[in-house]
């Protein structure tokens, strides 16, 4: 990577004007590069952006760390209500959108021949404005459509106006995954269409009825933190968590249980369950005469009719049943693609009565404020327009950063029926699917450059602020939009008054201040709103009544039986892609799935006895056949499967997603790989559910045939199973509850140590780290935190496979126990900074060494590549530069410059952000004062969303770190070895024999 | 050639015979070495090029058949101090014959050796940085690595072989100058070092030689124990253990008795030198390699059974690994050819037969190019945390490297059977009666 003084002054640039933003804040083209250093800016210094991450619809707050105007770095902003200062890997991975080598980088339009050619901003709007006013000519302006992704706040206003003021209605705001059954189950059981919100801190016990909570379902990051705070141990009890469904996710390998039920009678569990419930006499809050009524719905699903329909035992449904009941308050969570077919209305149904009988509804499941992906579009709503493009209704498709030809299943006939539209126009930062078919390509702002606001539910107002100047020629959506009302005519400019998405934005801000603050100006409101990245107001609870007439018509259709005989195919948003957008950021394509451990790829779960009865095993090339179409893909032999079910992740198998999510891609990474990755939604029936609207996401029916061919999967882990090594260990809670010392395993600190050299010193500070393998839920977004931060490098498939991936810090995952039952542990795995480091006195050439603040500090100048470190360390944590990796431009602006850029041949490793500590030690001696405890924190801890990672200084006995060094939990991996490492791991908790 | 009785007249033709212009099959043999060298430095080139990574190392396998082919060489080399220097000193007359062949092993040897901590470094262009001088910024190197003490050890042993090699070689070199012609006469003159025969000369050349063979037995002892140091110093399972050093002296030496029997026999064939290395010097060969042998296949026995009795999960992981794991075809290998295979010698048959002698020499050398590859590659694949655990396979780079390595080694040798008497002339004709008048005059018989 080389950046030459023209690059370096055109970054300078850049960063006057971005940093001029926030103080004048006046939108980024407006401004003046300047020539002459402003005072403000000092070289090297960071400056801070809140706004709002848009990798998926959860609208975490987010700060930008930039340095001489480039943005470096993502975290969670601490003051946003969602993340509270959490951000997931794909969160931390926005910056790989916004540096994505394959952005479009100018307007493209599709000439007579088919292919785009690159026309200038001018020509391109004069094109746009010229067909659309010929389109309103002809009358044919109500034909026009905008398909956004979940938009709300001033954008989504701006485009219904916008639309409004040309004519038309059709807009639909599409996500693949919509949540149609909690809608419509909510609408049938307390008459209100719409999600509510849940609070998990609260519960005891939390029921997932599928609901992969942790990783993909609504707001994974919130959801994960207040997971880990109900799970915190305290006072002798912690919260647990249960989850039925039919796969093992990584949120039910979090569970203290895993209930495989098969696919479709999680709804039959949880009426089992509501009947002990109020035949036992354990409801709360509900008065008598619905009791009774309840009883008369759920009569049938006596403990052995639920074990005969789901093979749940029925002494483990009562036991079940009464610790929920128990729970005060409790939470029952349902949704997700595993809880998606025809019977997913009624199942939700049930989740909800559970709720109610044990009067969760109100305390942890909350109408008020309501989730905003309530507005979102139904499936059935997309499968209308389809046939209304079909019909040649739509006259012109507008579409921003959606992907509906890769997102719908093909059956639907997105394809076919976007050939029938005569204009269609899309507005997207990337090449994809869909806007490959587009006839004008207008390339806007990622969120990380535009303006706007984001709001998750009701009342939380997130503010979104450019971090930089944009990094091609492309446009804000509220721009674009605005300038094409002003090209359309009176009528339509006449609409708005505003200039540009930013006065607009602010005018409605505007709004909200009368609202929300009128006792203060409103340029302080502003301010204050940029500083902390939003308005967040919090609103009281609507009371919700349950329909108990409507219960045995909204319950009907979950007695049918799951259909025997052939597979059935869940596919499941990937914790990595989501629905694929993920897909083309190197990040998160390397990182490796939690509960598979693959990377690079997508596959077929094939639970290991299916698999050898149809004698398939692992890596496997099958084709997956249901009657709506065929892929290829790679069996994966998924013990955590109920059998009978085949999983596939969603979010591979792209074809024009750009150069990481595309294995034909010109400048793909790996020419080795020819074929990678497929997309299930192949598969899928293109029906909507009749009851939901939703899609049928449980709909195929799939057979596999073997082709003969092996294929590479890029697996991380060397085994599954610990090998009674003691890595990822485990205290069940009554030995805990027994307390003292003696509970955990016996520490070495009892033993004198020997050694031959003198101990180190370390005068002033000591840094340790605490792992709570009770908090980590192996969501990894410490791993992308740390590739952000460190300029890690990516490899690619073919160089995981051979063992070669550069994280400096990685998740172990071991299953323990049967495999039907397996126990999944996650172990975050990084350079544990020993005391008496094996790699230190075996390389010849002192490039690792000790530190006086105890870190093993590694000299990339010095070393020489022995390798003899690596070697020597027990924990294999250090990483070796086989080749000088490189970023394609434009991504090397994401580098960080305070770290190193490691070229060929030189060992690297965790760091524990050396850079960190000393910008911390530096700013506290500014200040003329040590340095604080919780200042300096690490990438990895700073992302965590459970906060399972803790950085401090070992020397000060009062610091966090060295408080929970000491917890009786605690314990060092291979500490028989005696390599004193500075990082302390806290034993999981897991139920006891008699619990649950 | 019974009967044929060997005078000083008929050591010298005899010897100097194998320095004639060479024939066909020689030049054959030399440019399929040079070719197989030029792909090795074409290997390395690509791997200076592009980064360690086009060799099939990976994580968390960093050493494999680059450390392979160092710890073999280093083995080879040992054989030569062994014979030329241990045996001189102990008066063991059969090695006269034989030593020079066994100290060019060596010096051979060392030569490919030194070059694996060179190429598998990552940054091969910064090698100079082992070596102990006041670098930059007052660096200096980390003398608790047994990286360095590697470098001391091999330099030393280097240095030691080469001058012990070439002061054997002065009054064999002045023979050989008396006899040539034209440029090579200055070359030989040159390197003859003004060589008179002179009573002064032989008594300071028998004191340095003494001296030189004193210097060197310690060597044989403490090159070996330092290499194996490379793995026992470490904490790694399978490397970690008190038995390395003399486990590696035996082995080496093990190996390097069987390629001097190796290389031996078809020097004998083909330069029909049957009357100076008689069978019974190639079956005091194999006696040694019998004991080399039985001592290697204790210490298999004894690290297999120290895995078990330490009842460390990780040690007897770290075996069992080695014998039912992905590489036990290789263990075995190195279990069976090293350990088993060299029990034959225990027949007398077998030890004085040449197809035999052969044979099984060829086999020890692969077992015990293989007992390496196991010892650092198992250990590795399968070490503390199996979640690590992983797979090396070689690639083209690897190959090349290791086929270049034998490749220089050959053409060393194939330079020396040419340039160099194969065979100590003056150790030779010190086992003979001097000549006397009758003899001269009658002559030789052919």
């Amino acid at each position: 990577m080389e950046v030459n003084r023209r690059d370096f002054l055109k970054v300078l640039g850049i960063g006057g004007a971005a940093t001029l933003t926030s103080c004048s804040a006046q939108p980024p083209e407006k401004l003046i590069p300047y020539l002459i250093p402003v005072e403000e800016i000092i070289p090297g210094k960071a400056t801070w952006y809140a706004t709002v991450c848009r990798e998926c619809p959860a609208g975490c707050g987010m700060l930008v760390r930039t340095l001489e105007g480039r943005a470096v770095k993502v975290e969670g902003n601490p003051d946003h209500p969602v993340n509270r200062g959490r951000l997931c890997a794909r969160g931390q991975a926005s910056l790989q959108g916004l540096y994505n080598p394959d952005r479009i980088r100018q307007p493209l339009l599709k000439d007579a021949s088919g292919s785009f050619k690159s026309v200038s901003w001018e020509e391109a709007e004069a094109w746009l404005a010229g067909r659309l006013a010929e389109l309103r000519q002809r009358g044919k302006g109500s034909g026009i459509a905008w398909l956004t992704p979940h938009t709300t706040g001033t954008l989504d206003q701006l485009i219904d106006r916008w639309l409004q003021a040309l004519g038309s209605k059709r807009r639909l705001r599409y996500e693949p995954f919509a949540y149609e059954p909690i809608k419509s189950a909510n609408r049938l059981a307390f008459g209100l269409e719409a999600i509510p919100t849940y609070d998990l801190e609260s519960s005891e016990v939390i029921i997932a009825f599928g609901s992969d909570f942790l990783e993909t379902w609504i707001s994974p990051v919130m959801y994960a933190r207040e997971f880990a705070a109900m799970r915190t141990y305290e006072h002798g009890r912690m919260g647990r968590l249960i989850f039925i469904g039919p796969r093992l996710s990584l949120t039910a390998a979090n569970a203290d249980q895993w209930v495989s039920v098969p696919p479709g009678t999680e709804g039959v569990v949880a009426l089992g369950m509501v009947r002990v419930i109020v035949t036992e006499g354990l409801s709360k809050a509900v008065p008598k005469g619905k009791v009774d009524s309840i009883k008369s719905v759920v009569n049938r699903y006596t403990p052995q009719f639920v074990s005969k329909a789901t093979g749940v035992e029925p002494e483990q449904l009562e036991r079940l049943a009464r610790r929920f009941a128990q729970a005060n308050p409790g939470l029952a969570l349902g949704g997700g693609t595993a809880v998606s077919g025809q019977e997913a209305t009624s199942t939700l149904v049930a989740v909800n009565l559970l709720n109610y009988v044990t009067g969760n509804v109100g305390e942890t499941v909350l109408f008020g404020p309501l989730s905003t992906l309530s507005r979102l579009s139904t499936y059935r709503e997309m499968v209308a327009l389809i046939a209304a493009m079909q019909r040649g209704q739509v006259s012109s498709l507008f579409f921003s950063e959606v992907n509906p030809a890769f997102t719908l299943p093909k059956a639907a006939g997105f394809e076919q029926a976007l050939e029938k539209v005569p204009l269609v126009v899309s507005c997207s930062s990337f090449m994809d699917e869909t806007t490959a078919k587009a006839n004008l390509v207008l390339p806007t702002h990622t969120p990380l450059e535009s303006w706007g606001d984001h709001e998750p539910w009701e009342g939380m107002h997130g503010l979104m602020q450019p971090a930089m100047q944009p990094v091609f020629q492309t446009r804000s959506l509220g721009d674009l939009l605005l300038s094409l009302a002003k090209r359309l005519g009176d009528a339509p400019a006449a609409v708005f008054k505003e200039e540009n998405f930013y006065e607009f934005l602010r005018a409605r801000w505007r709004e909200l201040h009368q609202r929300v603050r009128p006792d203060v100006e409103f340029e302080a409101f502003w301010v204050e709103a940029l500083r902390r990245g939003g308005e967040f107001k919090e609103l009281p609870a609507r009371r919700v009544r349950l329909n108990v007439g409507a219960l045995p018509q909204a319950l009907k259709g979950l007695e049918l039986p799951g259909q025997a005989g052939s597979l059935i195919l869940l596919p499941y948003p990937s914790i990595n892609h989501f629905d694929g957008r993920g897909a083309n950021k190197s990040w998160l394509q390397e990182l490796p799935d939690p509960m598979t451990q693959l990377t690079w790829d997508s596959w077929l779960e094939v639970h290991p006895e299916d698999a050898k009865r149809l004698a398939i095993g692992e890596g496997d090339l099958v084709v997956v056949k249901s009657s709506h179409g065929e892929i290829k893909l790679p069996a994966h032999l998924y013990p955590g499967l109920k059998r009978g079910v085949v999983a596939v992740p969603i979010g591979q198998g792209h074809t024009a997603y750009g150069r990481y999510a595309d294995p034909h891609h010109p400048n793909a990474l790996d020419t080795r790989v020819k074929e990678r990755g497929a997309n299930p939604l192949t598969l899928l029936a293109p029906e909507p559910d009749s009851r939901s609207g939703g899609l049928l996401w449980l709909s195929a029916r799939v057979t596999l045939t073997k082709t003969g061919t092996k294929y590479l999967l890029a697996s991380v882990s060397g085994s599954d199973r610990q090998h009674n090594r003691g890595i990822a260990q485990v205290i069940p809670l009554e030995e805990i509850t027994r307390g003292g010392q003696e509970a955990g395993h016996p520490t070495k600190k009892d033993h004198p140590v020997r050694q031959m050299y003198p101990p180190h010193e370390h005068p002033i500070y000591r840094w340790g780290m605490v792992i709570d393998l009770n908090s980590c839920i192996g969501c990894s977004a410490c791993v992308v935190a740390c590739y952000a931060e460190n300029n890690v490098p990516v490899v690619g498939k073919e160089e995981v496979a051979r063992g070669r991936e550069a994280s400096w810090i990685r998740i172990e995952r071991f299953a323990e126990g049967p495999p039907d039952r397996p126990e999944t542990r996650f172990l975050p795995m990084l350079c544990q900074h020993c005391d008496a480091a094996p790699c230190e006195p075996v390389c010849p050439v002192y490039a690792t060494v000790h530190n006086s603040e105890g870190l093993n500090i590694q000299v990339y100048n010095r070393c020489v590549g022995t390798r003899y470190c690596s070697n020597n360390c027990p924990y294999m944590v250090r990483r070796f530069n086989w080749f000088t990796y490189e970023w394609p431009e434009p991504l090397h602006l994401q580098l960080n410059p305070d770290v190193t850029v490691r070229e060929k041949g030189v060992m690297e490793k965790c760091t524990f952000c050396l850079q960190r500590i000393t910008d911390g030690k530096a700013r506290a001696k500014e200040e003329g004062r040590p340095v604080r405890d919780g200042e300096i924190v690490p990438a990895c801890a700073q992302a965590c969303p459970t906060r399972a990672i803790v950085f401090g200084d070992l020397k000060d006995p009062e610091s966090e770190v060295s408080r929970l060094s000491r917890s009786p939990r605690r314990y060092r991996i291979f500490e028989q070895l005696n390599t004193q490492p500075a990082i302390t791991y806290l034993k999981k908790i897991v139920p006891g024999p008699k619990e649950i | 050639m019974a009967g044929y009785r060997l005078t000083y007249a008929n050591v010298n033709r005899d010897i100097l015979r194998t320095m004639e212009p060479p024939g066909k099959l020689w030049y054959i043999l030399l440019a399929i070495s040079i070719a197989f060298v030029a792909l090795g430095g074409f290997a390395f080139a690509t791997q200076v090029r592009y980064g360690m990574g086009v060799w099939g190392l990976t994580h968390p396998v960093m050493w494999a058949i680059d450390i392979t082919n160092f710890v073999f060489w280093i083995g080879i080399a040992h054989s030569g101090t062994l014979i030329s220097a241990i045996l001189f000193l102990f008066r063991v007359r059969w090695r006269a014959p034989i030593y020079r062949t066994a100290e060019a092993v060596t010096v051979f040897a060392l030569f490919t050796a030194a070059l694996f901590p060179i190429i598998h470094l990552g940054r091969p262009w910064y090698f100079y940085w082992l070596l102990p001088y006041q670098q930059v910024g007052g660096l200096w190197i980390n003398f608790r690595s047994p990286l360095v003490w590697d470098v001391f050890a091999v330099l030393t042993y280097m240095m030691v072989s080469i001058i012990f090699f070439f002061t054997g070689l002065v009054p064999d070199l002045a023979v050989v100058r008396d006899q040539a012609k034209g440029w090579r006469r200055r070359l030989y003159a040159f390197l003859a070092q003004g060589w008179q025969g002179t009573d002064r000369q032989w008594r300071h050349y028998t004191a340095a030689y003494l001296f030189l063979a004193a210097l060197a037995t310690p060597l044989v002892v403490s090159v070996h124990s330092v290499v194996s140091w490379d793995f026992a110093v470490s904490i790694l399972p399978g490397w970690h253990s008190t038995i390395f050093a003399p486990y590696f002296v035996a082995g080496a030496i093990h190996s390097g008795l069987a390629m001097v029997i190796a290389l031996l026999i078809p020097i004998r064939r083909i330069f029909r030198l049957d009357p100076y290395v008689t069978q019974t010097h190639l079956e005091n060969l194999a006696k040694l390699i019998i004991l080399t042998g039985l001592i290697v296949g204790y210490s298999y026995a004894v690290e297999f059974f120290i895995a078990w009795y330490s009842a460390n999960t990780f040690e007897q992981g770290a075996f069992l690994y080695r014998v039912v794991g992905d590489y036990a075809w290789g263990s075995w290998i190195m279990i069976i050819f090293n350990a088993v295979v060299p029990l034959l010698f225990f027949v007398k048959k077998i030890r004085t037969s040449t197809p035999w002698l052969l044979g099984i020499s060829l086999l020890i050398n692969v077992g015990m190019w293989f007992e390496r590859f196991i010892i650092i590659v198992t250990s590795l694949a399968h070490a503390y945390d199996p979640y690590t655990w992983g797979l090396y396979k070689p690639t083209w780079v690897d190959l090349s490297i290791t086929a270049g390595s034998f490749a220089w080694f050959g053409m060393w040798f194939l330079l020396f059977a040419k340039f160099l008497p194969i065979v100590s002339i003056v150790e030779v004709k010190e086992q003979l009666p001097p000549p006397t008048k009758a003899e001269m005059t009658a002559g030789a018989p052919e």
